[in-house]
């Protein structure tokens, strides 16, 4: 895990982010734009959280296993992907579809040559490089924060989004907070989290589809509260299972999962003279979620 | 989960039942189950843990002539995408006797 952890240089400098219309060449462009680390100065505790959780690393897999790689394999070799090519140069952004939830600014502000440099990256093992790209505070509370454009609008520069108006916010670049439509609800989770299979690719494929769950089988049986109600209690961001925290998310999930057990000794009477000895085990299985466990 | 049993004076009789639950994907273009988003498309079978519902099981065994108790030991725990790391959750074993 400690393999895993980034070294954030704060800086002081007023970095343009976002130039609109502007898009990243390479990995360490695109960091640079939805760079966060800054934000650690005045909301240390809800930074802290983020760092730890799964929004934070995004392309690394489960401890650390990179788990791009299959797509970033030459086109034939074992383990490579309908995604792959059969140069690393080849690679584009549409290359990596995965990019619509785990890395959705790639989609809108990188170039492909970001594709390319993250291929090589992962036939190199480079994690630390990987890493840095991050689903950050920005991506949430800018890029993911608005989804009626047409009545709202797309997210303006310059602004963050939130549960509420702050007319002055002490950011060197974001100078205002606004209240997102969308903030309180699950369907702002449900923008990433998945319906099913994603049909609008030329190959179909499917990753998490948890969000589906939710709507179908949650709400559906009278389930009334959202992600946030439960996974998000007093602005937690480390939005657990954290699945690099073994004892913790074991602990997390005896909490959340019910198991008992009844048993039965007897001898069932199969026909006249013959009696089986047979033990009868009843399990019944309960969980507090609001989706199925697991998911994907 | 795994159901073990071992008979009281130690001879190694041990039975297992397992079941396992969780969303079950094909690539749509054969029949065979897929792990790993760049291969999945959809799911044929679902048998994870719902929302607001139980999951209930019923299993039994057959004992071995003479045996007249067993240790039944349940185990529940979650496999993240390998076997190897598996995260355990609740294990309860109980006594069961054919002997009032
Ligand atoms: C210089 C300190 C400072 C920096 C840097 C800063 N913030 Fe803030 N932020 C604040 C303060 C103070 C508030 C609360 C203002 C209030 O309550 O009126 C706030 C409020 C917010 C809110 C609104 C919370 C709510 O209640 O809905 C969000 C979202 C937010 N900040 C995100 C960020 C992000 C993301 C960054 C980094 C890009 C950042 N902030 C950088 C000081 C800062
Ligand atoms: C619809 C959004 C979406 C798309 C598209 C998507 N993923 Fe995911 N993926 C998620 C979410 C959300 C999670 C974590 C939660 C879960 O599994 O329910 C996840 C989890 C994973 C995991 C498990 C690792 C972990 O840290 O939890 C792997 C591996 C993975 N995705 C690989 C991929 C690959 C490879 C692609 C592209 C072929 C892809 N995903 C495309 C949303 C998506
Ligand atoms: C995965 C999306 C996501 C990411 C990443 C994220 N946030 Fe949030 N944040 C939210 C949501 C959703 C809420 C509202 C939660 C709720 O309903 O209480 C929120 C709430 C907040 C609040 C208000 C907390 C409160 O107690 O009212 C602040 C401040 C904030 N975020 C700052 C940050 C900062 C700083 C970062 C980066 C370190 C960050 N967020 C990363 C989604 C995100
Ligand atoms: C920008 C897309 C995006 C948004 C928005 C988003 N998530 Fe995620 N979330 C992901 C991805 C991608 C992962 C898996 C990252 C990885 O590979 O480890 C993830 C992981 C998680 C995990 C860790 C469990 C696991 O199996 O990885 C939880 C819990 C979670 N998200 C809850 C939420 C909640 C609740 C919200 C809304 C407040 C939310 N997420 C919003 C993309 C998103
Ligand atoms: C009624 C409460 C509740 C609601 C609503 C809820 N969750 Fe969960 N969620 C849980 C519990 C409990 C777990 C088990 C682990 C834990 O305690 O965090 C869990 C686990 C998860 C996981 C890990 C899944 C896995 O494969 O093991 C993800 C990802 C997640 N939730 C995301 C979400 C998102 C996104 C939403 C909204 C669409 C949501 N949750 C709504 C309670 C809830």
């Amino acid at each position: 895990m400690m393999l895993l952890r980034l070294v954030l240089v704060l800086t002081f400098l007023a970095v343009p982010l976002l130039s609109y219309g502007q898009k990243a060449k390479t990995i360490d462009e695109l960091a640079k734009m939805y760079d966060a680390s800054r934000c650690k100065t005045c909301h240390a505790e809800i930074y802290a959280q983020w760092e730890k959780s799964h929004h934070a690393r995004p392309l690394m897999g489960v401890k650390g296993g990179l788990m791009l790689t299959p797509l970033a394999l030459k086109k034939g070799e074992k383990g490579s992907t309908a995604f792959s090519e059969d140069s690393p140069g080849k690679m584009t952004i549409k290359n990596y579809p995965c990019f619509k939830c785990h890395l959705p600014q790639a989609v809108t502000s990188a170039e492909d040559s970001v594709a390319v440099e993250l291929t090589e990256a992962l036939l190199a093992k480079d994690a630390a490089k990987v890493g840095k790209l991050q689903i950050t505070c920005i991506v949430c509370h800018h890029d993911k924060a608005i989804i009626h454009k047409r009545e709202l609008g797309a997210p303006e520069k310059g602004v963050l989004y939130g549960k509420r108006d702050i007319p002055v916010h002490m950011d060197s670049t974001f100078k205002t907070v606004k209240k997102s439509a969308i903030f309180k609800d699950s369907v702002f989770c449900g923008q990433c989290h998945g319906l099913g299979p994603n049909l609008e690719f030329d190959q179909a494929f499917q990753c998490a589809n948890l969000y589906g769950s939710y709507l179908h089988n949650y709400v559906s049986g009278g389930g009334t509260q959202s992600c946030q109600d439960c996974h998000m209690k007093n602005g937690d961001h480390l939005l657990a299972p954290n699945w690099n925290d073994d004892k913790a998310s074991s602990e997390l999930l005896a909490k959340a999962i019910t198991l008992d057990v009844q048993t039965l000794g007897y001898e069932w009477l199969q026909k006249a003279g013959t009696l089986i000895p047979k033990v009868v085990v009843n399990t019944k299985i309960t969980t507090s979620a609001g989706h199925r466990i697991p998911d994907g | 989960m795994i159901t073990k049993f071992k008979d009281k004076d130690g001879k190694a009789i041990e039975k297992k039942e397992e079941r396992h639950y969780h969303p079950q994907a094909t690539n749509c273009r054969d029949t065979k189950m897929k792990y790993g988003a760049q291969w999945k498309v959809a799911n044929i079978r679902d048998t994870s843990l719902q929302p607001l519902q139980a999951k209930k099981e019923s299993m039994e065994f057959v004992l071995p002539d003479g045996v007249r108790s067993a240790d039944v030991t349940v185990n529940l725990f979650y496999e993240l995408t390998t076997p190897a790391q598996k995260y355990p959750i609740h294990s309860i074993t109980k006594t069961v006797s054919l002997d009032k």
